[in-house]
């Protein structure tokens, strides 16, 4: 269960946030709307401790996270608008580090089916230097599959992606909501997903 | 547990990553030879005149090629997220910057070890005692990496003057050079208090670094 | 103690002392100026150039205060968050700076006539110099980052990382007898410096250190309002 309670958060002395609050507990997506520069990466990024609030409180099953940032980790997953992979290195490279580094049970067997839903597994000795953006954002989203995590938050995930690609997304983020999970996405896109709580983030604050 | 995988992740990645990028840190050593020719036709004939400031130049060369290692330490990880991803891991950004600066070491600053003898053949120095060049370098080598890692986070944090980073080098390395050169000429007797001290300046930056390499980072990525 | 570190503390303190402080310190510095030029007598071997000393010794003696006294403050802004810390950093920073230039020149004007020679590389030297660098580099560092917020935090954590060329001057002097005097005054050893000596030398000290302070506090209570209107 997270909750957001009153955060505050400017910088460059501009208020970016403004008195937000949020709630999300399980078999819940929150889908968080808004123009551009209305500050929706900026939540995202505070909802997850990367970056620090000035007023408010975040807590994960409640306890502060500030308090124990580690513990909530250990709970999320966060697919940011930047891709994280590395362009010296080749997809499974890659996917070897993210297992390592977040411990994933994945096996090699689940991670070549993983790559071939995705349609990746051809290219699976490929430096991502040589892929398409769109292949290159597919990658990052499979991270949600090897991290295996409750919470997921996911910025403009559908970003670069064909229609079959935007379907599989789409599956699967259903799937993660029936099974317990909870993600808070955002996109300018809505997708055909039933029961998403729509959140529109105005210049200032919520709707 | 999970940390210690994390850990040997992350220095797996930065070997394959600095191995398939060799040709960065060739330039790194190709600088430092360069240098020691121009120095060598600077002076014109006199090469006499090496085995005085020799070891001086070499350290000054030492420092000027790690100017050029800046922006492998922070920049790139920092550009594509990778440094958030490191973090929400369960790795705090003290380990990751010791993690860096001791891929570093281990790419940039120990091939140094058989550069450098290079360096003293090709200006004729006079040297009897290899030992104390490679202590000397031992010890100095991890506070230039220190400072090179304390320098790269700082340039993660401005657009505006980008010279921050050198400058800082620079200064900070001041009394590095001081006593790491004067340590070939010194009576016997100096030599382990010398040493000594080169290791307080040592253990003062281990000590600080990630620390102050840390709060850049989160400071850089507030304002992102 | 709460107006070392809170502002409005410190600026009902600074209104109290302020103008004693004026009086003390003009006192002090005339005092110590008559016992220096007039008082005290010629050394025998170097005649009255010794004299210089009497500006030279405190100059460097605050130098190096003033730096610690700004190393204490960054670790106490960026482990505590005490944002008064920066506004001392950055208007104790050119006092520093004046009083390291001070110290550079007198020492080359009483080099010359004394060891024939403007400047030389010893170690002392050269980590004045360095310091000198330092304060030039955080006077500057502060403005040269888009936001200026982040810039005193970095210049915070630069102050603390340079502060290890504070035992290295400290200590230079024991390390090498080159050109430089060995350290005349010693808390564990008996001084070696004659108290007719001593004495303008404690004065000037003290006058330098009640100068220095009355211009940290009106540039320190300048930054508050500045802040305040900002």
């Amino acid at each position: 269960m997270l909750l957001a309670n009153n955060i505050y958060f400017k910088r460059n002395n501009r208020k970016i946030i403004n008195n937000v609050s949020l709630s999300l507990s399980d078999h819940k997506i929150i889908h968080l709307t808004g123009n551009n520069g209305a500050g929706k990466t900026t939540l995202l990024k505070i909802i997850t401790n990367v970056l620090e609030l000035q007023k408010g409180e975040i807590y994960w099953n409640g306890k502060n996270i500030k308090k124990n940032p580690f513990d909530f980790y250990k709970n999320v997953t966060f697919i940011m608008d930047h891709n994280t992979s590395n362009k010296s290195l080749t997809i499974n490279e890659n996917i070897f580090f993210w297992r390592k580094l977040f411990s994933s049970k994945r096996n090699n067997k689940e991670i070549d089916s993983i790559l071939e839903l995705l349609s990746l597994n051809h290219l699976q000795n490929t430096l991502i230097s040589y892929l398409s953006y769109g292949e290159k954002r597919k990658l990052e989203l499979s991270r949600l599959i090897i991290e295996q995590k409750k919470l997921w938050v996911l910025d403009e995930p559908y970003n670069g992606l064909d229609q079959s690609s935007i379907n599989l997304v789409n599956h699967t983020l259903l799937n993660h909501m029936k099974l317990g999970g909870m993600i808070i996405f955002t996109s300018h896109f809505s997708p055909e997903i039933p029961n998403i709580e729509n959140l529109y983030l105005d210049n200032h604050a919520h709707l | 547990m999970h940390t210690f995988n994390s850990i040997i992740a992350l220095i797996n990645r930065e070997f394959k990553i600095t191995y398939r990028n060799f040709s960065d840190i060739l330039s790194i050593f190709l600088f430092f030879l360069l240098g020691i020719m121009i120095f060598v036709f600077s002076v014109g004939g006199n090469t006499k005149i090496f085995n005085e400031i020799g070891i001086g130049i070499i350290w000054t060369l030492l420092l000027l090629s790690n100017n050029l290692s800046l922006r492998k330490f922070y920049q790139d990880d920092f550009n594509d997220n990778s440094i958030i991803l490191f973090h929400i891991s369960g790795l705090s950004y003290e380990i990751i910057s010791l993690i860096k600066m001791i891929v570093n070491w281990i790419f940039i600053q120990l091939p140094f070890f058989i550069i450098i003898p290079l360096g003293v053949l090709l200006l004729n120095i006079d040297i009897s005692n290899f030992q104390i060049i490679f202590l000397s370098f031992l010890i100095g080598s991890t506070i230039i990496t220190c400072i090179a890692s304390i320098s790269g986070s700082m340039n993660l944090l401005n657009n505006k003057n980008f010279a921050i980073g050198s400058l800082i080098i620079m200064i900070l390395s001041i009394p590095v050079i001081i006593f790491s050169v004067s340590l070939i000429n010194l009576a016997d007797e100096f030599i382990k208090a010398q040493i000594s001290i080169l290791l307080g300046i040592m253990f003062f930056f281990l000590a600080i670094t990630p620390w102050i390499c840390a709060a850049c980072i989160k400071l850089a990525l507030q304002s992102k | 103690m709460k107006f070392l570190v809170n502002p409005n503390r410190f600026n009902n303190f600074s209104n109290i002392i302020l103008k004693p402080l004026i009086y003390l310190s003009f006192t002090s510095l005339i005092l110590g100026l008559i016992f220096s030029l007039y008082l005290s007598p010629n050394d025998y071997q170097q005649g009255s150039t010794v004299r210089i000393m009497y500006i030279h010794v405190p100059a460097a003696w605050l130098a190096l205060l003033t730096f610690f006294i700004m190393t204490i403050y960054s670790i106490i802004g960026l482990s505590f968050k005490i944002s008064f810390s920066y506004i001392v950093i950055s208007a104790v920073a050119p006092i520093g700076a004046t009083f390291t230039l001070i110290c550079l020149i007198t020492g080359s004007l009483w080099g010359k006539p004394m060891w024939g020679t403007w400047w030389v590389w010893d170690a002392r030297l050269t980590s004045v110099a360095i310091l000198f660098f330092l304060y030039l580099i955080i006077i500057f560092l502060k403005n040269s980052f888009t936001n200026v917020s982040i810039g005193e935090k970095v210049t915070a954590m630069f102050v603390i990382v340079g502060s290890i060329n504070l035992p290295i001057i400290k200590f230079s002097v024991d390390w090498w007898n080159t050109l430089h005097q060995p350290a005349s005054i010693s808390k564990l050893s008996s001084p070696s410096i004659d108290p007719s000596m001593l004495r303008p030398l404690i004065i000037m000290t003290i006058a330098f250190t009640l100068i220095g302070l009355l211009v940290a506090i009106m540039r320190i209570k300048a930054e508050i309002l500045l802040r305040k209107l900002g």
